[in-house]
């Protein structure tokens, strides 16, 4: 992880929301209720999301705050489970059985209904064999600054991570500006956020 | 809530890829002087596309004659490697995209016997005096784009400088 060790890729957010006076409590209880579980059954496609702590994706248990709130700095992981199928192996097991089928029952052809339930049976049943692929994500959030590093870069795992924490947190997480870098100079921010293209190479910027 | 402006990170880019070119790497900042060079990867794309069309990697990258190709091409930066040095801390990290993301950020050598909290908060601290000198050469950028001379100084010496005949 790199928040404590190794190289560190990371998108910047600043929390638009103040926080509660209580928002010990309220943290602790949103993880509970937000904490990662697992399903007995995932369907193809389907992902199960939720927190984990930072030190072990397996342990959702948030009860000890040690484990989650260091000093100023509130550190966790966002688990991503989600299960897929080889489709090649899929539709070559199911070509087998309808022929099976068709042969079973003197038919050429096996009807639509017939085909489907051979597929879902076979779906179902690698599903029950497969292990979901696994993706952690871990963030940082500086409470009384108000800011939240979060190890990812690509839009799809930020969308996923702005809802989750807006579903659990009830707060709103907006993605760094550049612009935010002139609040000391706030005569800037009007005539830079004005500023059209520069052509510099061969094109316009 | 605060617009990023693409173009301006861009611009940005290549702006702090000429004034570290220009200054043999030096910038002041604040008041301290910064050593500041692009690093061994950037990466190009067309202002209408957000893939990139080009990526430059390895040593001497930023005085490679295809970067300044692509940028007569017509290219952008998208991704810039950079690396600074100040006081005895060096980072390493590439910055990408309208928010600045970053990527693959190498943190100054920092002391690795205390425990978690411990290490969490070096890094941090780490991480927080590069955003706050990363926010000073922004400023710095800032006011030249803001400023009379961008069209009739600046924008003239990096098009001449990308051009080389200057």
């Amino acid at each position: 992880m790199g928040f404590l060790k190794g190289r560190l890729n990371f998108r910047r957010y600043r929390v638009v929301d103040p926080l509660p006076d209580d928002y010990r409590d309220r943290f602790e209880q949103a993880f509970t209720e937000h904490a990662f579980r697992d399903k007995a059954v995932i369907s193809r496609g389907e992902e199960t999301m939720g927190w984990v702590r930072a030190d072990n994706l397996l342990e959702t248990d948030f009860s000890n705050r040690d484990r989650w709130l260091y000093t100023h700095y509130v550190m966790a992981g966002m688990r991503l489970d989600k299960k897929t199928l080889p489709m090649p192996l899929v539709r070559a097991m199911v070509e087998q059985r309808v022929a099976a089928w068709c042969t079973e029952h003197g038919r050429a052809r096996a009807p639509a209904s017939v085909r489907s339930d051979i597929r879902s049976n076979i779906e179902d049943d690698l599903l029950s064999r497969t292990l979901p692929t696994v993706k952690v994500v871990h963030f940082c959030w500086n409470l009384p600054e108000g800011w939240v590093l979060f190890e990812n870069t690509s839009e799809g795992m930020n969308d996923r991570f702005r809802t989750l924490v807006r579903n659990s947190f009830g707060v709103a997480l907006e993605p760094f500006s550049p612009l935010e870098f002139l609040s000391e100079t706030p005569e800037l921010v009007e005539p830079l956020a004005a500023a059209g293209m520069t052509v510099m190479g061969g094109g316009a910027q | 809530m605060m617009d990023s402006l693409p173009h301006l990170s861009t611009e940005f880019f290549t702006w702090l890829w000429w004034s570290t070119e220009q200054g043999g790497g030096r910038l002041t900042v604040d008041g301290e002087e910064i050593i500041a060079w692009v690093d061994d990867r950037m990466a190009f794309r067309l202002p209408s596309e957000d893939a990139s069309r080009a990526v430059l990697t390895g040593a001497d990258t930023a005085r490679a004659a295809e970067a300044k190709a692509a940028m007569a091409a017509g290219k952008i930066i998208k991704e810039l490697r950079v690396r600074l040095q100040w006081a005895d801390r060096e980072y390493g990290f590439t910055l990408k995209g309208s928010g600045l993301d970053v990527g693959g950020l190498v943190l100054p050598a920092l002391p690795d016997d205390g425990d978690e909290q411990d290490r969490l908060m070096l890094r941090m601290e780490a991480i927080e005096a590069l955003w706050a000198v990363l926010g000073a050469i922004y400023r710095q950028f800032a006011a030249a784009r803001t400023s009379d001379e961008w069209q009739t100084e600046v924008v003239p010496s990096i098009q001449q400088w990308l051009t080389g005949s200057a």
